[in-house]
């Protein structure tokens, strides 16, 4: 066994390793993100997680639920680490995982992966406590600055994939999004429907919300104004990536910038530093989507909020048909937004131990159509972007309006906070503040 | 870090709130055994919870977020290591529950010039409102009442004697005793029309206790529980505010408690709080703001407001406040902020000639 799967094992047991190990594992992250983009390209099959937040023993649940590493492929959103009391055991073992199997792990960066952040919501005051010094937060805060700020996921496929803990035994085709419990059971699904027959609006936890006429382009002519898949150019809805059976799904932590208006313009940001206060960087692990009109100011005082519009310009113009991000608690653990064209993750059950919530995670299956060729032409590192939709995936598009699917099919797995005495490990006594 | 017994999270949610119905826990109960029930253990427990207050408090005055010199008096000093330093988003709810009940205070002096008014701070604890109102000087005329156990209030009166800083402050009437009194009083040592009164007296008992030394009926009087009334027994707790209702006709009261305990968030907190053996009799009764407003008609007030205290972040806090206090340590909890403070409310109900309280 080598010292990294020690390591591995010592840390799935919730045990901190020991500080010059820390060390050693910090430096060899460092040295296998450096050589990562500013934005990664994964290829599904993956799951995507949210927020994590220092709640390890949720981190195992998530684990179970989820599959194990290396067996299933992640990809993490960022915030690893604060408000959790074990904030150390679970950045460190998902690096050492990623360390271990890093074409099957992918972290990107949150917010609280930060210097100035982690001071104030735990993560240093954790650090210092297990080891008496502030070197490990130190050497974690170096792994900070060189994780990734996004990822493409390329490949998604449309059909759902067979859900091997269900009795049916054929995937349904026409299922876009399906919610199962952390037992695998299925607890919903939502057909896609065709174009022009006002199906849109079914997803769970919101998607009908956000399914408005605010800004959004010409209907089909007749259709009911909400009438088009996401992605459809048609309906004018977002998801860039019109006639794409597979589109790429940009995840990112926070959200989108004013400074941003393509994917390749992340490729382009200086990321190895202290998350700035302001600019692209900073928008990107801060903002958050509303139900506003273009850009508003962030009630978090750092990025902004934006509104349906923004997200379905970026995701014409990047050949997106979703973006995944985290950040914001969603008691359901996910909700969808803007008619499916962005989804937060939330993979933090009850969190602060005091919220109540469950959590979700995300899994895009693998396309095995062949069409999916179009797709992993699009997140390509070097592809020039920008030229929204005038391209040939466009004239395709508009050629084929048979073709109603778009967007990845979702399965979301929800769970549960796992009892903190389950597993044998140690666990400190929850205790949250109310307001006495 | 060995893992001796933790509570399972899931199983807690269920059970706990079962258990807080029938075994009528709680500051009080409506009768012998209930009380008898709930014994020393946990009053002990719920005087615990003016420790977490002043706590509370102090961190929000260090961190900048309220102007406080007496915070600190009742506090005792955090040991090397962590201090008592409060997240974020428990700041902010120190702060916006302090200032919601500041400018319902304020609004009620402001409405009663020219004359002597009373305040009632009902289990106030370590309170520090009082000293504040009287060092500011802004008002006079003020008869300052404070209830609670008479633990509380003799350690009160200790904390007070021993602090040079308070003695510029209040000149304590009460002759030093031996025992020290857990009833005593004091006066502003620098405006003498202001007067501290502090009973020492379990709420339980004060229905059936005679008229309160000094406390004069006919006085317009504010009553205020910050977090106390819902540690009684929904019985109990009426008849505290009826003890008042039926002798004082010109009379306002706020509350300040949590609401909404059956939704997930809501019981989160009740089985959390539950785990601290801290138990909210009346949070069963009086589910949601809607039902506080009710509670204080059928109380007798004429007219009752509510706030749920983000919504007092948001209307009652003006803007260069708001970007003052997201200046001090900003806050990234947005989400959680008003699920927290959306679970706590301010109700406040007045009746009577003379006075006023503010709308929302």
């Amino acid at each position: 066994m080598s010292d990294l799967d020690k390591a591995i094992a010592q840390l799935r047991a919730c045990r901190p390793i020991p500080e010059a190990q820390v060390r050693e594992l910090c430096h060899k992250a460092r040295e296998l993100l450096i050589e990562e983009g500013n934005v990664v390209t994964v290829t599904a099959p993956v799951t995507i997680c949210g927020d994590i937040h220092g709640q390890f023993h949720d981190l195992m649940e998530l684990f179970r639920v989820g599959g194990d590493v290396p067996d299933t492929n992640y990809l993490f959103m960022g915030d690893f680490v604060d408000r959790g009391f074990y904030s150390l055991e679970s950045f460190l073992l998902l690096l050492c995982l990623k360390v271990r199997y890093p074409d099957r792990m992918t972290l990107i960066r949150g917010n609280h992966e930060s210097r100035q952040i982690t001071t104030v919501y735990g993560f240093y005051d954790e650090c210092l406590r297990k080891y008496g010094s502030a070197n490990v937060w130190r050497y974690c805060c170096d792994v900070f600055d060189y994780l990734a700020l996004g990822a493409i996921v390329l490949g998604a496929s449309n059909n759902m994939s067979p859900n091997p803990d269900s009795s049916e035994t054929e995937s349904d085709q026409d299922v876009e999004i399906e919610v199962c419990n952390a037992d695998g059971q299925i607890m919903t699904q939502f057909s896609r429907k065709p174009r022009g027959r006002g199906g849109r609006g079914r997803s769970p936890n919101g998607a009908t919300a956000s399914a408005t006429s605010n800004g959004i382009g010409p209907a089909v002519p007749g259709g009911p104004i909400n009438s088009g898949p996401p992605g459809s150019g048609a309906s004018g809805y977002s998801g860039g990536s019109v006639g794409n059976p597979a589109g790429a799904v940009l995840c990112v932590h926070g959200g989108l910038s004013p400074l941003i208006d393509t994917v390749d313009k992340i490729r382009l940001l200086d990321r190895k530093q202290e998350v700035p206060h302001e600019g692209a960087m900073c928008d990107l692990l801060w903002s958050d989507p509303d139900e506003i009109d273009g850009w508003g100011l962030s009630p978090r005082g750092a990025g902004f909020l934006f509104g349906a519009d923004i997200v379905r310009v970026f995701n014409h113009r990047n050949d997106l048909s979703l973006i995944a991000r985290a950040h914001q608690l969603v008691m359901e653990g996910f909700k969808e937004m803007f008619s499916a064209s962005i989804v937060t993750v939330w993979s933090a059950p009850n969190y602060c131990y005091r919220c109540g919530n469950v959590a979700a995670l995300l899994e895009l299956s693998e396309d095995d159509s062949g069409l999916g060729i179009f797709a992993r032409s699009n997140g390509d590192v070097g592809r020039s972007d920008g030229n929204g939709g005038n391209g040939p995936r466009g004239v395709l598009m508009e050629n084929d309006p048979s073709e109603p699917k778009s967007g990845p099919a979702r399965r979301y797995r929800v769970f549960q906070a796992a009892p903190q005495d389950s597993r044998g490990m140690p666990a400190k006594k929850p205790v949250a503040d109310y307001f006495l | 870090m060995s893992a001796p017994t933790i509570p399972n999270l899931l199983s807690l949610r269920g059970s706990s709130r079962g258990s807080g119905r029938s075994s009528g826990r709680g500051r009080g109960g409506s009768s012998a055994s209930s009380l008898s029930a709930s014994g020393p253990g946990h009053d002990a427990t719920i005087q615990a919870t003016d420790t977490d207050a002043a706590v509370s408090r102090l961190s929000a005055v260090e961190m900048g977020y309220l102007q406080d010199p007496f915070a600190s008096l009742f506090v005792q000093p955090a040991p090397p290591g962590p201090s008592n330093r409060r997240l974020p988003i428990i700041n902010r709810g120190t702060y916006t529950r302090t200032t919601a009940i500041d400018a319902i205070v304020n609004h009620f002096l402001a409405s009663t010039p020219n004359q002597r008014r009373q305040i009632v701070s009902l289990g106030a604890g370590t309170d520090t409102r009082a000293l504040r109102l009287f060092s500011s000087n802004t008002y006079t005329n003020i008869a300052y009442h404070e209830i609670d156990f008479p633990a509380i209030t003799q350690r009160k009166l200790h904390s007070v004697r021993a602090s040079q800083h308070l003695r510029t402050v209040l000149t304590v009437t009460t002759p030093p005793l031996t025992p020290p009194p857990s009833s005593w009083t004091a006066a502003s040592a620098t405006s003498a029309t202001n007067t501290l009164h502090c009973h020492g007296i379990d709420l339980r008992l004060l229905p059936a206790a005679g008229i309160l030394p000094s406390l004069d009926p006919s006085l317009p009087t504010l009553l205020i529980s910050e977090c106390c009334l819902c540690y009684l027994a929904p019985a109990a707790a009426s008849a505290v505010v009826a003890y008042f209702t039926s002798r004082l006709p010109r009379l306002g009261l706020v509350l300040y408690e949590p609401v909404k305990p059956n939704d997930p968030f809501g019981r989160m907190m009740v089985s959390n709080l539950a785990a601290r053996r801290i138990e909210m009799p009346t949070l069963d009764v009086f589910l949601l703001p809607a039902d506080q407003e009710r509670r204080l008609q059928q109380a007798g007030f004429d007219i009752v407001r509510h706030m749920t205290i983000d919504k007092v972040w948001e209307k009652w806090v003006a803007t260069e406040e708001k970007e003052r206090v997201d200046g001090l340590e900003g806050l990234d909890e947005v989400e959680e902020w008003l699920l927290l403070a959306g679970h706590y409310i301010v109700a406040w109900g007045w009746r009577g000639d003379g006075f006023e309280l503010p709308g929302t």
